[in-house]
């Protein structure tokens, strides 16, 4: 199946270990960075064909870190995806302009995480789910 | 602006604005500050509230009288009017002797004091203005308090309920990493466990949404945005969404909707909510083998509004709490409910997205039998939202046209969150182009995966509908958030055959034929729109 890579940006640990686990179960390579100046010397060294990127981030938050991706010639292209606990009703429009592919909040469904990965990495949906829902209440 | 310094020694006159127009009313009380406290008053007078209002706006009053009957302002539009342009300045109301009702009424609308014309003693006026302005003070202050309180206790609720998501986050993942067997075989037992947790993750994750959802309603921040829908598409998908959570509980629940009902104008995903929200109650409050019914018609009270009914045959509600169980934080005491877990936050968030939305919501119960929630959501009616383009005289040669602009995304879809924002640029954009008299954008009526369609009603010459439609593309080419995000537009135009309306016929049942003639072609187009290519 894949091989493509996707850079988890994000400052909880726990949260770092438990997408590796889910990521690379969906057969994705994954890398890390735990703060936003590490995130662009990661992205620079692997260059990932995803970023997950959270908001609020010690040394750079999520959106500065967008900021410079994008002013960053061969980062600029890399597509976004927005993983955060903070209100979408604030956030969503702002990360959207900032040039996100899309705003997910945490805590995120795995099926709704990982559609939205192949969404935007312009992978077929065959969602073989090996994920569990029990259907959201 | 108000002047509070309490220097006693070199106080500064204040400055009294005086609005009255009887000129023996006037002699009087400038007689009375003329006397002792000369030095403590400043009188400025008027005798028009056109005058006075642009004195009062200028600003450096610390207290106005204000007759109530003054030749260009009449009763309480004299004191609103003071109120709106300088609602710092506390108002004494000056009244006739017979006029006690109209100074009460005056006080409900923020009037601190009144004084009856005649009746004023020398002494006590200056007192009077005194305390008036002390009081006004006092309220601006404790107003400012609770204001502040209110904002920093929303404020910690928004903090806490966001911080609660990310430890919740991370339980959440690593429950369903043990439950998929990510780190190793489960045993039966033990995934029964898991399940158990991870329920229990979604009601707290449920709980934290409702948390929000309040502070959002105390802010003003609820989002609404109302569209032609068919609500009963909207239940029969949450009906079916419960039927496991049901059948679990050994619960039968059904839609029973006719076909044919007209389409509603609402938020559909608001309109879920509050069904997720009354079948999930309902559900909880049904003892196994009971019955859960959605049921839709037109609402006899008032035909132009649709009624859902959500009927259980549960443990019921008693009549002195059926009004309660809309308000905040209520919870029925029932200590036979077992496993209730739950902030009580639900039935009041839904009694506000419908009341939001024009509608209403209640329930008629009988203890042990059951309860019928219900809820009225408005028809949508394109009759209404063209009456007023209609109702407008225009020149000859004007008719109808329907401008269709399509939004489509060049790679084929359209995310749900790049649609809702730049469905809303879109939005905005084309009100820009239009004349608020003649034409009318119609709410979101239909949308693909991949396009969306927004129908423009005009009322125009062949050659206007041409520089609108020329005028909407220039403007969406400029626009370079739509560019960046990738999408193509078209306009389109149609001139509908001309409809006349005789001079006899109401103009309501003119918006109703020409209503129709839109509906139809719009149906038409989507119906073309939606044939896979």
């Amino acid at each position: 199946m894949s091989n493509k890579t996707i850079l988890i940006v994000d400052d909880d640990p726990d949260v770092r270990l438990g997408l590796n686990i889910r990521l690379k179960a969906n057969h994705y390579n994954v890398v890390f960075a735990p703060d936003g100046m590490a995130s662009i010397a990661e992205a620079r060294k692997h260059s990932p064909d995803l970023i997950i990127l959270d908001l609020g981030l010690p040394a750079g938050d999520g959106f500065s870190v967008m900021e410079r991706l994008k002013a960053n010639d061969s980062l600029a292209l890399i597509p976004v995806i927005v993983l955060s606990a903070r209100d979408p009703s604030a956030n969503r429009e702002r990360a959207l302009k900032a040039g996100a592919k899309a705003f997910l909040q945490k805590p995120v469904d795995n099926a709704k995480l990982l559609s939205m990965i192949r969404k935007v990495l312009g992978e077929k949906d065959l969602t073989p789910r090996l994920v569990h829902d029990l259907g959201e209440l | 602006m108000a002047n509070s310094t309490s220097d006693n020694t070199k106080r500064k006159p204040l400055q009294v604005l005086l609005v009255e127009d009887n000129a023996g009313d006037v002699r009087l009380l400038r007689e009375m500050f003329s006397t002792e406290t000369a030095d403590d008053f400043e009188l400025t007078h008027f005798l028009r509230m056109s005058d006075a209002v642009v004195h009062l706006a200028k600003g450096g009053v610390d207290i106005a009288l204000l007759d109530l009957g003054l030749p260009d302002a009449h009763g309480l539009e004299t004191l609103r009017r003071a109120r709106a342009v300088a609602p710092d300045v506390p108002v004494i109301v000056l009244t006739g002797l017979d006029d006690e009702a109209l100074a009460a009424e005056a006080m409900k609308e923020g009037a601190q004091d009144y004084l009856i014309k005649g009746q004023i003693e020398n002494r006590a006026l200056p007192r009077a203005l005194r305390h008036a302005i002390e009081r006004h003070r006092m309220q601006g202050e404790a107003n400012q308090i609770r204001t502040l309180q209110l904002r920093l206790k929303d404020e910690f609720l928004s903090h806490v309920s966001h911080e609660l998501r990310s430890p919740l986050t991370a339980i959440y993942q690593f429950v369903t990493i043990l439950l998929d067997g990510l780190a190793g075989e489960v045993q039966p037992e033990q995934a029964e466990y898991l399940r158990i947790t991870l329920r229990n993750v979604r009601q707290l994750e449920s709980m934290i949404a409702d948390l929000l959802e309040v502070t959002r309603i105390q802010e003003g921040k609820l989002n609404i945005e109302p569209q032609a829908a068919s609500l009963r598409n909207t239940i029969m998908e949450t009906v079916s969404m419960f039927e496991g959570t049901a059948a679990a509980k050994g619960i039968t629940i059904r839609a029973n909707i006719p076909a044919g009902l007209p389409l509603a104008y609402v938020d559909p995903s608001r309109a879920r909510q509050v069904l997720i929200n009354l079948i999930s109650n309902a559900i909880k409050f049904t003892p196994k083998g009971g019955e859960i019914k959605a049921q839709m018609r037109i609402f006899e009270e008032d035909p132009s509004f649709l009624a859902v009914e959500i009927a259980d045959t549960g443990c019921g509600i008693k009549p002195e709490a059926s009004k309660l169980i809309f308000e905040r934080l209520f919870q029925a005491n029932e200590p036979s409910e077992e496993g209730r877990k739950g902030l009580g936050l639900g039935l009041y968030i839904s009694n506000e997205l419908v009341v939001r939305q024009g509608g209403k919501i209640w329930v008629t119960s009988e203890p042990q039998k059951g309860s019928n929630f219900f809820f009225t959501v408005p028809i949508f009616s394109l009759a209404s939202l063209i009456g007023p383009i209609l109702t407008n005289e225009v020149k000859p040669g004007y008719g109808i046209a329907v401008l269709v602009v399509e939004m489509e995304s060049q790679d084929g879809s359209l995310s749900p969150d790049v649609r809702i924002e730049m469905s809303s640029v879109a939005r905005t954009l084309l009100q820009r182009c239009l004349l608020p008299d003649l034409d009318v954008v119609l709410p979101k009526m239909d949308s693909g995966d991949a396009q969306e369609l927004f129908f423009v009603v005009a009322r125009a010459n062949k050659q206007g509908a041409e520089v609108m439609s020329k005028r909407i593309r220039e403007q969406f080419r400029r626009c370079e958030q739509l560019q960046r995000a990738g999408l193509t537009f078209m306009v389109s135009s149609s001139f509908l055959p001309p409809i006349s309306r005789s001079a006899t016929e109401p103009v309501e049942e003119f918006a109703g034929h020409v209503a129709a003639t839109i509906q139809e072609h719009i149906n038409m187009m989507v119906e073309a729109r939606s044939v896979p290519t």
